[in-house]
């Protein structure tokens, strides 16, 4: 792995690409790779346990378990990678997990008798604090900010206020490198 | 909270909110990993082994949870995780590492509630 080259100071670093993250693993890219780890981990365990020992009991549930399982691991795998490719992949893959928290938790609601056991995704995935609603959402706003400028990354949030407000406050939070950042950038 | 064996999982729960805490602090004033938090995140780990010892002295003991499965994926995921996020927070030199270390706060009380869930021999 690579280690950032990032300085937290502002003043020491006048690179632009010295004082951001330079991957989507990088930054606040660091925690949401956490988190899908972690959610890759526990869903797939989940889902291992209940097809292997009571498949029959919620077949539904548990399908989607393992479905979602695999979403998350590819979202863990290609925000890590975090190539162009990548995040192609990302994007589709938390695409993918938005539309299905969304659907499965309208489902398990309007049809609890087909959920007798709940899925990550149960009731907008209020099991797990409702994050698995909240992760595709950080996720697309997070990958939104390399799609806009592939290789000077981030830069964007400066000039393109709408970027996602999740992100743009953590920028702007920063003392002095949203500022540094205008100075380098030029306002391109 | 009731038992002796409630002793080790309270602590824990306190602990991994604690660490948290102290964590998103770091994170909201923009420190970077540090020592003090590492070595919080170190207690956590030697708290989660020590549960981790009690539940599976219980279970050589002869005693079985209804999901034998489940809480054995829970106590072999359990260690790992204040590890694996000291290595996945000491490699992040911004703001973002201790944020890593105050999901793993949370995970850890987490886990100590569905350890009970799984297996309310172990009382919380």
């Amino acid at each position: 792995m690579s280690e950032p080259a990032a300085s937290p100071e502002p003043a020491a670093s006048p690179e632009p690409a010295g004082s951001r993250p330079d991957s989507t693993r990088t930054g606040p890219g660091r925690l949401l790779v956490a988190v899908y780890g972690l959610f890759a981990l526990s869903a797939s365990a989940r889902a291992a346990v209940q097809i292997a020992t009571k498949f029959s009991h919620a077949p539904v549930a548990y399908l989607l378990s393992a479905f979602a399982a695999v979403v998350y691991i590819v979202a863990t795998v290609t925000l890590t990678v975090g190539s162009p490719t990548a995040r192609r992949i990302a994007v589709l893959s938390c695409s993918i997990e938005l539309a299905g928290v969304l659907a499965v938790g309208t489902w398990s609601l309007a049809d609890p008798a087909t959920f007798p056991d709940a899925t990550v995704w149960s009731g907008y995935g209020s099991g797990y604090g409702f994050v698995p609603l909240v992760l595709p959402v950080f996720g697309l706003l997070w990958l939104r900010r390399w799609a806009r400028r592939p290789r000077t990354a981030g830069t964007t949030v400066t000039s393109a206020p709408a970027a996602g407000r999740g992100v743009a406050h953590d920028e702007a939070s920063t003392p002095g490198q949203g500022a540094a950042d205008v100075v380098t950038d030029g306002r391109t | 909270m009731s038992s002796v064996n409630g002793a080790v999982p309270t602590t824990i729960i306190v602990a991994g909110l604690a660490l948290a805490g102290y964590a998103l602090l770091m994170t909201a004033l923009n420190r970077r990993m540090n020592v003090p938090l590492l070595a919080a995140t170190g207690v956590l780990e030697i708290l989660l082994l020590v549960e981790v010892g009690i539940v599976v002295a219980k279970l050589a003991g002869g005693e079985r949870p209804a999901s034998l499965a489940t809480l054995i994926g829970y106590l072999i995921a359990t260690p790992i995780v204040p590890l694996a996020a000291a290595f996945w927070g000491l490699m992040e030199r911004s703001r973002w590492g201790p944020a890593v270390i105050a999901v793993a706060g949370l995970v850890a009380a987490v886990l100590m509630v569905r350890l009970h869930q799984i297996w309310p021999v172990i009382h919380v």
